[in-house]
């Protein structure tokens, strides 16, 4: 058995933000993955809580306070959100930016959306000032038609925004996001030739946004090209507009904290799934209910077919929703696959989502009911097991994607489990 | 957890061996596109579409009768960090393993130049049997400039690199040499795979091997065996492969049988026969044996207190290291072993350069037409190691180690030798 | 408005685009008028089987000949749509030999070509067949496009004359005495839809005779002129999966019954079906139990099927028709024989002939018969020659096969545009334009996604047909949106954006019948991306600007020029 004081299974923004909550509280930490995180497929902003009832929100710390109470909001509390964030705000210092209230970030479908925390690549795009905007589209990304979504914000945001299109040079039509990433960042040739194509379509623009393909020094792109516009007589500021995946602003903040994470000691095990488990009888003696549920003994990783034992003192499970696959589905029913932990669920699956495509969809708020220790709960309402906890999208009772809460309810969810899993490990107890 | 005791329907068994239908592993695939974001060469080189259309969308576009696979998947270096990324499992390495087998069949002529010299890189032992036979001669010949020119002309392997010295004596010669195993035990038995490189090039790695196990009272074995087979599939050989793991699967279930555990130092040694031997063939025993194999230094870290008697070590003679894992450590989840194990010895720090890919993908950096792109995957880690204090590599692959030494100059060791010179106080060899 | 044709078709299926194309071909000048897009009713809502007869072998043997002649045709006329795949009867241990019997023979009486093959050479041919089935019968079914097949049928009627109107639904016959002189229809138009005049604008087409092509509607229509059309309408699910598991048409070798074919269509293997009547074409219930049996008894002849990803289920609603009085209460004894109504005749009503029953397989030879009896009414005497007029996109096949012009693309890319596109894929993939694939799944390019928008306009749904594009595994989550982009600039960004509502919302509806495992899991990731990185969910037209964090110049800008 591989001994570890904090086991934590998964590696998205929840098990990042628990891993490092527990290792700067002195915890020696092993996290687990089975994949690279979500936060690839992210747009790389940091929403808390952006929409309640179909309504937006421009104050989140307010609108909390107005959801129900099976909210994981509302089960963690907003000190843990607190802390999460301020977490949050220590590891990315001044690549992210934002403050207590929303900002409308634009979209490349022409919509804002509110978020609490953005990338300082986004920062200049941020809609509300009124400034004229220039928005550039690639012609071979598919993904980002920048005249139809200028023409949309343009109908809705204050200040002028046009489009124009482009073609990057010497490229296939099927080149990755991350090529032109790559090449925005090393080339440039290629940069010089961009600007040339844009800066007589500039016109008077204060911004010009472009597809977030800043590669992974976004401050070093957005200088380059800024200083190339002055160059051609056309000053602007520049800025990203974050895609869908693959996303460039969502892999910078999954590398940012996993540097963090190896800088803080903790080992890192991925590619590898956690299959199976073992518990054991709780201390019966503790008196406290919780303390009397059983504990988790062991986990065991399968590395590619050989099964690799952990015995860890504390477990986090922060293996994802739906999509992440920590939670699962068959035609008859909903589970946690690994801990078989309760997921509340319809019995029929035609309940479990609604008949409009963005109608009030059970199936988004699948997942683990957790108690305020951040400790999954079983049917009976009665802690799982005592040296457990649950993080990010793994617990379910919202849905996060349409009240833009997803992240936020990582960092709460991650800072409590993680804060609380090194309070009770080894270290503090010795 | 749950077994599934069910006549599982395996449809490889009427499949013409090599002509799997992997269609349904595309069932997997949601989209997300994680996979090209984490590819090293679709990153530096848009020729190569990405995993994503080579793996799932390449396979559910086929129809029985479909020949031409796209010629990109040649591109593909077989890191197999897709296999990683991936949050649903697709068979990513398996699908581009048999596509790249599959157009090598049918779309190469096996009377290119190209072909030869993809044969000659994939049975690198064969060349290396006859190598060693006179090793002195071998390496002046292969290091003349006159002898690299021709290569690079003629059969396409690039001038840029010096080939890898061969031993004066080879780990089997050093073996049988001492008589075979110094420890005998009933219970504690390795049968060490040591696969073609630490044979014929790096015999101190496979000593270092057989030491710490014997250190630790394990009786070792050091079968007959072929090569792994990765250098094989990289190049779409997968008559080779199989003829080499035929034989590999055999030799080895029969120690199984006999109480020995599989134990590789190399890890696309362990990769292979643990992850690829499965989703490739069907031998009697390929499931066995693959769940019966382990990298070395995580076979003593789960069943023996390796953290505990390298803490214990008061002096050890070595230097601080730049570390480097391997693609193939990180999809086992190896990738924060040596750095955490490591950590143990209290006046030897390892510092890890980052995550990124060393780009020389064992054979593929040796072709001419992929010598730059591999620099340019490599260049992030040359920087890193650049950056970092400690002027000595280390890592557990040779072909990384390779590509290491090529881009840095530093010398470059494995894990087993640093541990090997704590444990059984030599001096690490310069 | 008002407008004279010769012939006025109602319905916009395979019948009706057939008798269009052939009284065009004829030199009658024809209108043809479809409540929806082209398909709308039951052509779009099949399994996508190209009979080869053999089904109708043991039962029905004068429709399986027909099935055998007109498989042979359109394997010439409609290269393109049609994919010669190979069928299977299988025969499980439970199912009998004296039916197994009884269908080799039939099909040998009927002209079609059959072959037993042992259970090793039926597994031979798919593997994936399951371990215990004792033999098969190999016939020559195959897979077509329906889709593809109505429009090449629609695009040559337009080029020999004929006039097709799409969204323009029959609200009224017109009709003097006893006799129907045309139709008022109602054009629908706008984002979504084809744009074509205004929204809700009626006209009156008055013609020498109507054909009412209606399908399942037959009935309604019927009532229109005050004639009774006994049409069954019975409800068929299928369900889609997500790879094809087999590569050739798998039948099981028994009497009749629900769950009985798979179907490899394009990338997707469709698994079919039910058979259950109901009273209205258009509204039914779809049920998740007809999805769970179709993979329960289906996984019997193929069981990975058990654990396969479906995509989505659709049902079809068959215009099944018996004459009067023949009494049968159980739908699948109906008869899959076509009637031709001649209501003058029949009825009384002049000017009216209605078309009901058959098979798509023999929707030309149907056409054939009521264009036939159509000219004789109008005294038109030039004959038929659907029979040998290949398709447009299918002419000249043989030739474009041998050039072997990627076009640029990827080579499974331009494999699978050149399928759909036959004769049409030099013109639309020769481009010199950036031509990325938007939709992944399908392999669709924009090339060949802008050709579909000239022909649909903004109706995105009528380009997913034309194109398969949003029909894969990720259900249009990650193209709906570049199909929206390739409207625009054409059309102004509120159309796209409703075109892409519009087609969002019918991927949605299909899709909710497959949502479990894998697809649920694709359907959060969907939900995730629309919803919250790209904030669709919501109206925010009105947004309050002065309550959401306005960054100033300096204090949020990271960039260097304002530092500067």
């Amino acid at each position: 058995m591989i001994a570890t004081e904090v086991l934590v299974v998964g590696g998205g923004l929840a098990g990042s933000v628990a891993a490092l909550s527990a290792a700067r509280e002195g915890a020696q930490v092993t996290l687990v993955s089975k994949a690279e995180s979500t936060l690839k497929q992210a747009s790389g902003l940091v929403d808390v809580l952006g929409r309640v009832d179909g309504e937006l929100v421009a104050d989140p710390f307010d609108a909390i306070q107005g959801l129900p109470d099976d909210h994981p909001y509302s089960v963690v509390g907003v000190d843990a959100l607190h802390g999460g964030l301020a977490l949050f705000d220590d590891v990315t210092g001044d690549r992210y930016r934002g403050g207590d209230r929303n900002a409308l970030v634009p979209t490349t479908q022409g919509t804002v959306k509110p978020t609490l925390r953005y990338p300082g690549s986004v920062a200049p795009g941020i809609a509300g000032d009124g400034r004229e905007t220039l928005l550039v589209g690639i012609s071979t990304d598919p993904d980002f038609d920048a005249k139809r979504a200028a023409e949309s914000l343009d109908a809705t945001v204050p200040g002028d925004v046009r489009g124009v299109t482009v073609r990057f040079p010497r490229l296939r039509d099927d080149a990755k996001r991350t090529r032109h990433a790559k090449l925005l960042t090393e080339s440039e040739e290629f940069r010089a030739k961009l600007v040339e194509k844009i800066a007589p379509r500039v016109d008077g623009a204060d911004r010009v946004g472009f597809p977030a393909v800043f590669g992974e020094d976004p401050a070093f792109v957005r200088d380059e090209l800024e200083a190339r516009f002055d160059a051609a007589g056309a000053p602007v500021s520049v800025f990203e507009v974050p895609t869908g995946p693959p996303s460039i602003p969502g892999s910078r903040l999954r590398d940012l904290l996993r540097n963090e994470l190896e800088d803080a000691g903790v080992e890192l095990v991925t590619g590898v799934p956690v299959v199976d488990f073992e518990a054991e009888p709780g201390d019966t003696d503790a008196g406290d209910a919780a303390d009397d549920a059983d504990r988790v003994a062991s986990v065991v990783v399968d590395r590619n077919g050989a099964r690799v034992p952990y015995a860890p003192e504390q477990v986090v499970l922060a293996t994802g929703g739906l999509v992440g696959e920590g939670i699962d589905s068959e035609r008859d029913r909903v589970y946690e696959p690994i801990f078989d932990l309760h997921v509340p669920h319809p019995d029929d699956r035609y309940d479990w989502s609604a008949e409009g495509a963005f109608g009030d969809h059970a199936f988004a708020r699948f997942g683990v009911r957790i108690d305020a220790e951040g400790r999954p709960l079983g049917e009976n309402e009665a802690v799982a097991y005592e040296n457990l906890r649950a993080a990010g999208a793994v617990v379910g009772g919202a849905d996060t994607a349409m009240q833009k809460a997803a992240s936020g309810v990582s960092l709460a969810t991650g800072w409590r489990a993680g804060t609380r899993a090194a309070a009770e490990s080894g270290v503090n107890n010795a | 957890m749950s077994t599934d005791n069910e006549d599982d329907f395996e449809p490889i068994q009427v499949f013409p061996e090599g002509d799997a239908d992997l269609r349904p592993g595309a069932d997997s695939c949601y989209k997300c596109s994680t996979c090209d974001s984490s590819c090293p060469v679709a990153e530096v080189d848009d020729e190569f579409p990405g995993p994503k259309f080579q793996g799932p969308e390449q396979w559910r576009l086929t129809r029985k009768g479909d020949q031409e696979i796209d010629d990109s998947i040649m591109k593909c270096s077989n890191c197999m960090r897709c296999d990683g990324a991936c949050p649903s499992d697709v068979p990513l390495s398996q699908m581009h393993n048999t596509a790249r087998a599959k157009y090598v069949e049918e779309s190469m002529s096996k009377l290119s130049v190209e072909y030869w010299r993809n044969r000659l890189l994939a049975n690198y032992g064969t060349m290396a049997r006859f190598g060693s036979m006179f090793p002195r001669l071998t390496n002046a010949v292969m290091g003349n400039s006159l002898v690299q020119t021709i290569n690079d002309r003629f059969l396409g392997i690039t001038s840029e690199r010096e080939f890898p010295a061969f031993a004066t004596e080879t780990f089997r010669e050093w073996w049988a040499d001492r008589g075979g195993a110094a420890v005998e035990s009933e219970d504690r038995r390795v049968a060490y795979f040591h696969g073609d490189y630490a044979n014929y090039n790096t015999p101190e790695v496979g000593k270092a091997m057989v030491r710490v196990f014997e250190h630790f009272g394990y009786e070792v074995a050091v079968p007959e065996q072929r090569c792994s087979g990765t250098p094989m599939f990289a190049n779409g050989m997968l008559d080779d492969a199989r003829r080499a793991a035929r034989f590999n699967v055999e030799t080895f279930a029969d120690l199984v049988d006999d109480g020995y555990d599989i134990v590789c130092s190399c890890t696309s040694c362990s990769m292979a026969l643990r992850q690829e031997y499965p989703e490739l063939f069907d031998f009697d025993d390929t499931e066995r044996v693959s769940a019966h194999t382990y990298d070395a230094v995580e076979y003593l870290r789960i069943h023996e207190d390796l953290d505990g008697a390298l803490a214990a070590v008061d002096d050890v003679d070595a230097p601080d290291f730049a570390y480097h894992a391997p693609c193939h450590a990180r999809n086992q989840g190896l990738d924060g072993q040596t750095t955490a194990v490591l950590s143990n010895l209290g006046d030897v720090e390892t510092q890890d350069v980052g995550e990124s890919c060393s780009g020389i993908s064992g054979t593929y950096g040796w072709k001419s037409e992929n010598y730059e792109t591999s620099m340019a995957i490599g260049e992030e880690m040359f920087e890193h190691m650049a950056d970092a204090e400690p002027e000595t590599g280390l890592t557990e692959c040779p072909t990384c180690a390779m590509q290491m030494e090529h881009g840095s100059d530093y010398p470059v060791k494995h894990t087993l030798q640093v541990i090997e010179a704590a444990l059984t106080d030599r001096s690490l060899p310069v | 408005m008002a407008t004279t044709t010769e012939v006025l078709v109602i319905g916009g299926g395979s019948t009706g685009t057939g008798i269009a194309r052939d009284l065009a071909m004829r030199g009658v000048d024809v209108t043809l008028v479809e409540q929806g897009n082209l398909t709308h009713g039951t052509t779009g809502r099949m399994h996508g089987l190209l009979h080869s007869g053999g089904r109708y072998a043991v039962a029905d043997q004068a429709s399986a000949t027909e099935c055998i002649e007109e498989n042979r045709v359109l394997r010439d006329i409609a290269g393109h749509c049609v994919e010669m795949t190979g069928g299977l009867f299988v025969k499980r241990p439970e199912d009998t030999d004296e039916y197994f019997e009884e269908k080799l023979q039939g099909c040998r009486e009927c002209g079609i070509p059959a072959e037993v093959l042992s259970a090793e050479e039926a597994r031979e041919v798919e593997p994936y067949l399951a371990k215990d089935i004792d033999r098969a019968i190999e016939v020559p079914d195959g897979a077509v496009d329906p889709f593809r097949l109505v429009v090449a049928n629609a695009v040559s009627a337009e080029d020999h004359g004929a006039r097709i109107e799409t969204h323009a639904e029959v609200v009224d016959l017109l009709t003097d005495g006893d006799e129907v002189t045309g139709v008022r229809v109602k054009h629908d138009s706008g984002p979504g839809k084809r744009e074509h005049g205004l929204p809700g604008e009626t006209e009156e087409i008055h013609a020498e005779h109507v054909v009412n092509a209606t399908g399942a509607w037959s009935g309604q229509l019927g009532e229109m002129a005050g004639v009774d059309v006994e049409v069954r309408p019975s409800k068929g699910v299928m369900v889609v999966m997500n790879v094809r598991q087999v590569d050739t048409v798998v039948n099981r070798c028994k009497p009749k019954g629900d769950a009985d074919i798979v179907v490899p269509h394009e990338t997707t293997a469709i698994l079919g079906t039910t058979d259950e009547e109901v009273d209205d074409p258009e509204d039914y219930p779809e049920e998740g139990w007809e999805v769970d049996h179709m993979i329960d008894e289906l996984s019997k002849l193929v069981p990975i099927l058990s654990d396969a990803r479906t995509i989505r289920s659709f049902w079809g609603v068959r215009p099944l028709y018996e004459p009067p009085d023949t009494g049968t209460t159980d739908p699948t004894d109906i008869t899959r024989d076509f009637f031709l109504l001649d209501h003058a005749d029949r009825d009384g009503v002049d000017g009216l002939t209605t078309v009901v029953g058959g098979k798509f397989t023999t929707y030309r030879l149907m056409a054939e018969k009521v264009t036939d009896h159509v000219c004789d009414h109008l005294g038109v005497r030039a004959s038929c020659v659907t029979a040998d007029e290949p398709l447009p996109g299918s002419e000249n096949l043989d030739r474009l096969d041998s050039a072997m012009d990627d076009y640029g693309l990827r080579s499974p890319v331009a494999r699978r545009s050149k399928q759909r596109l036959g004769s049409y894929a030099p013109d639309v993939l020769g481009t010199d334009e950036p031509n990325p694939v938007l939709c992944e799944c399908e392999a669709v390019t924009r090339a060949e996604v802008q050709h579909a928008i000239g022909q649909a306009g903004t109706d995105l749904n009528a380009v997913r047909l034309r194109t398969r594009a949003s029909m894969g595994n990720c259900q249009g989550g990650f193209c709906c949106h570049r199909l929206a982009n390739e409207l625009h600039p054409e059309y102004d960004a509120e159309t796209a954006e409703s075109s892409l509502d519009e087609l969002w919302q019918e991927r949605w509806k299909g899709h909710r019948h497959a949502l479990w495992g894998e697809q649920l899991s694709q359907a959060m990731l969907n939900h995730t991306l629309h919803a919250t990185t790209w904030n669709r969910d919501g109206d925010d037209a009105d947004v309050d600007w002065d309550a959401f964090a306005t960054p100033t110049r300096t204090a949020t800008d990271g960039g260097s020029h304002d530092r500067d």
